[in-house]
C-alpha cells in the first residue's frame, strides 16, 4: 500500500489555496511586517529629530540677570519670565513645557513625565550647566586663580566605537517577533479549519471511513498546516529583508549601518522560521482537533497564540541572553536565536540543540494525537 | 460474506439528575449477509441503525462482538476491509471546494486504484450517473439531486463488494430517492452485498432481500419480508413492526 500522507497533504493544500480565508492568513499578515518596520522607524526618526521649538517654551518665576539671558538665548530658549503663581498657571494650561523656580540658590525645575518636559529638562540642564561653568569661572577669577586649569583638572575623551546600532537591532528584533507572531496567526486559522472544521462540516466521516491510517491523517494535515506556516514565516522574512533595506535608506537613525543581513543570518533565520512552524503547527493541530467546533477550536487557540510570543517578548525587554539550556526551552529558544541571528552572535550548538528540542516536542504532541484521532474519539467526543 | 456476531455498544450520557449513566445503543445484534444481498436495518430513529452501521462501516469501535468480512476482522485488517467497503449516510458531506472529477481523483487515491485505469473509471461513473454536465463543476455549484450522485459516485469509484447505506434517501425529493434506489437494484445485480439501513418500511420492502428489524438496540425480528409478515400476520412491514413492539406508545 502506497504512503497515503501525500494525497491528504495534496487535499489539504488545494482546500487551503481555495478558501480565501486561509489565504488572507497566509498572505495578509505578512504584510504587517514593512508597516511595522517603516513605521517604527519613522516615529524614532521624528523622536530624534523633534525641533527644539517643540519642547523649548520655558518658564521662569524669578528675573534673569543679563548672562542668564544672553545664556537662554545662545541655548535657544523660547522663556518667559513673571511671578511663580502666574508662570505656573501658563505651565498647567499648557503654554510652557516646564517652568522653573528659584530659593536662595536652589533651582526647581517642575515639570512631568511628558515627553517634552523630558526633552526641555535636558535643554534646561544643559543651560543651568553652562551657566554654572560661567558663575565658577567668575568666583576663581575674583580669587585670582586661573580658572582653566581649575576646570579642566582633567579631561575626558571619548573613543567609544559604535559597533552596533541601537535602533536598527530594536526594530531587527520586533520585526523577527512578530514574524513570530505572523507564524502563529498564520497556524491558527488551517490547523482549525482542517481539524474541527471539517469535524462541524461532516466531511471528517467520509474522511474516516476511507482506507487510511489515522496517523497518516494526522501528519498530512500537520503538514499542511506546516506548509502554509512555512509560507507566511518565509514571505514575512523577505519582506522584512526589503523593508529593513528601504529603512537603511530612508532614515537618518540607521546611517552608516549595514541593514540587509548577511547570508548566514538568512540562512539561519529560515532554519528558524521553520522549526518554529512545525512546533506551533503541531500544537495547534493538538488543541484545535480536541475541539468539536470551529468555533470552540478559535477559543481554545487564543491561550496558545499569547503563550507563543509572551517568552520572546520578556526575553527581549529584559534583555536575556541565549545559552545551551534555554535553547531547549520552546517559544524562548527561537526569540533568543532570532536575538544572536540580530547581534551576530550566532551559536551553532543552540541552534542544533533548539532543533533537537523542536523535534522531541513535535514528535511528543504528534504521537499523543495520532493516539487518540481514532475516529470515534475524534468524531463523537 | 458479512458476518456480524453479538454486536455490543455502549455510551455513556447524562441522565435527567445530570448524572453520568451507561446505556447500550445496540445490544447483541447478530446478522449475517452473503454476495447479491439487500439487506435491510429497519426501526425508528434512535433504535440503533446508524451505530450499527457505523460499527460494521469501522467508524465506531464495538465495544463486545465481531464484524468479520469474507474472513477478515477490524483488528487485523482495517485498511483492506475499508477497501471493500463503501460507506454512506444521509449526513454524508464532501468536499466541497473540489469539483466531482477532483473528489473522484482523490478518491482513486486514497483507495489506490491504478493510475492507467481511473480515466477510465470515472468516465464510465460518469457516464452511468449522468454527470458529464457537471464532472468539472464545483461540488458547493451543484443541487441536491447532483450532489447526491457525486456521493454515490464516490463510493463506486473502487468498485467496493461491500455498500453500507444509512439513512440515504433520508431528506431527498423522489427523483433523488430514486436515483439511490436505482443505484442499489443495479450493484445487487453485480452480486454486491449491501446493507440499507431505513425508516421508510415500504421502500424497504420493496428493495430488500432480507430485513434485520432493530427496536431500541435490539433485533425483534429478523428474515425475508416475506416471511416477516407471515409470521406477524400482516400485510406490509410497517404493520409487522406495530405488531412486534406491541402498537404505537405515547413514549415512542
Amino acid at each position: 500500500m502506497k504512503n497515503k500522507i501525500s494525497y491528504i497533504l495534496r487535499k489539504e493544500i488545494k482546500e487551503m489555496f481555495r478558501d480565501k480565508k486561509s489565504l488572507m492568513m497566509m498572505l495578509v499578515v505578512p504584510i504587517m511586517i514593512p508597516l511595522l518596520i517603516i513605521g517604527m522607524s519613522a516615529l524614532f526618526e521624528m523622536q530624534m529629530n523633534r525641533p527644539v521649538t517643540d519642547y523649548n517654551r520655558i518658564g521662569f518665576a524669578y528675573d534673569l540677570g543679563e548672562i542668564e539671558e544672553s545664556l537662554a538665548k545662545e541655548f535657544e530658549l523660547n522663556f518667559v519670565t513673571g511671578k511663580e503663581e502666574e508662570i505656573k498657571k501658563q505651565y498647567q494650561d499648557g503654554f510652557l513645557d516646564l517652568y522653573i523656580t528659584k530659593e536662595n540658590s536652589i533651582y526647581t525645575i517642575h515639570g512631568d513625565d511628558k515627553d517634552t518636559t523630558s526633552l526641555a529638562s535636558s535643554l534646561v540642564e544643559s543651560y543651568f550647566n553652562a551657566y554654572k561653568e560661567h558663575l565658577q569661572e567668575e568666583y576663581l577669577k575674583e580669587h585670582e586663580i586661573e580658572s582653566q586649569e581649575v576646570i579642566q583638572m582633567i579631561q575626558l575623551k571619548e573613543d567609544i566605537k559604535e559597533t552596533e546600532n541601537y535602533f536598527s537591532n530594536y526594530i531587527t528584533n520586533y520585526a523577527f517577533l512578530f514574524i513570530l507572531m505572523a507564524i502563529t496567526v498564520s497556524a491558527t486559522y488551517p490547523s482549525t479549519d482542517t481539524t474541527a472544521g471539517e469535524k462541524e462540516r461532516g466531511t471528517l466521516e467520509t474522511l474516516l471511513t476511507f482506507p487510511i491510517k489515522s496517523k497518516d491523517i494526522i501528519i498530512g494535515k500537520f503538514l499542511s498546516v506546516s506548509f502554509s506556516s512555512v509560507i507566511t514565516g518565509i514571505i514575512s522574512l523577505v519582506l522584512m529583508v526589503i523593508s529593513l533595506m528601504i529603512a537603511g535608506n530612508m532614515f537618518e537613525i540607521y546611517k552608516g549601518v549595514e541593514m540587509m543581513l548577511p547570508l548566514n543570518s538568512l540562512i539561519f533565520s529560515t532554519v528558524v522560521i521553520i522549526a518554529y512552524s512545525l512546533l506551533i503547527s503541531g500544537l495547534c493541530i493538538a488543541v484545535a482537533s480536541k475541539s468539536k467546533t470551529f468555533k470552540e477550536a478559535q477559543s481554545a487557540l487564543t491561550p496558545l497564540t499569547f503563550i507563543s510570543f509572551f517568552p520572546g517578548m520578556i526575553a527581549f525587554m529584559v534583555d536575556l541572553e541565549s545559552s545551551s539550556f534555554l535553547s531547549l526551552v520552546p517559544f524562548l529558544n527561537y526569540s533568543l536565536l532570532f536575538t544572536d541571528i540580530t547581534n551576530g552572535t550566532i551559536n551553532y550548538l543552540n541552534i542544533f540543540l533548539m532543533l533537537i528540542s523542536t523535534v522531541v516536542v513535535i514528535g511528543l504532541v504528534l504521537g499523543i494525537i495520532i493516539k487518540q484521532y481514532k475516529s470515534e474519539k475524534v468524531l463523537f467526543q | 460474506m458479512l458476518k456480524v456476531k453479538k454486536l455490543k455498544k455502549k455510551f455513556i450520557r447524562m441522565n435527567s439528575k445530570k448524572q453520568k449513566e451507561e446505556f447500550y445503543a445496540d445490544y447483541d445484534i447478530s446478522f449475517s449477509a452473503k454476495e447479491g444481498e439487500i439487506v435491510g436495518i429497519l426501526g425508528p430513529n434512535g433504535a440503533g441503525k446508524t451505530t450499527l452501521l457505523r460499527m460494521i462501516a469501522g467508524i465506531l469501535e464495538p465495544t463486545e462482538g465481531t464484524v468479520d468480512f469474507d474472513g477478515l476482522n477490524y483488528k487485523e485488517n482495517e485498511i483492506e476491509i475499508k477497501k471493500r467497503i463503501a460507506y454512506l449516510s444521509g449526513n454524508t458531506k464532501i468536499y466541497n471546494t473540489l469539483s466531482t472529477y477532483e473528489l473522484l481523483n482523490m478518491c482513486c487515491d486514497f483507495y489506490d486504484v491504478p493510475m492507467k485505469e481511473r480515466e477510465a473509471r470515472i468516465r464510465e461513473i460518469s457516464k452511468t450517473l449522468r454527470m458529464d454536465s457537471f464532472l468539472h463543476n464545483k461540488i458547493e455549484k451543484l443541487s441536491t439531486g447532483q450532489t447526491q450522485k457525486v456521493n454515490i459516485a464516490r463510493c463506486m469509484v473502487h468498485n467496493p463488494k461491500y455498500y453500507i447505506l444509512d439513512e440515504a434517501t433520508s431528506g431527498l425529493d423522489i427523483i433523488s430517492s430514486q436515483i439511490i434506489l436505482n443505484f442499489i437494484k443495479n450493484e445487487k445485480e453485480k452480486g454486491k452485498i449491501i446493507l440499507y439501513s431505513t425508516h421508510y418500511m415500504e421502500e424497504a420492502e420493496n428493495i430488500c432481500d432480507n430485513v434485520v428489524m432493530v427496536n431500541r438496540g435490539v433485533v425483534i425480528k429478523e428474515g425475508t419480508p416475506e416471511n416477516i409478515k407471515k409470521d406477524t400476520k400482516t400485510t406490509n412491514l410497517r404493520d409487522a413492526f406495530f405488531a412486534l413492539i406491541g402498537g404505537v406508545r405515547d413514549e415512542e
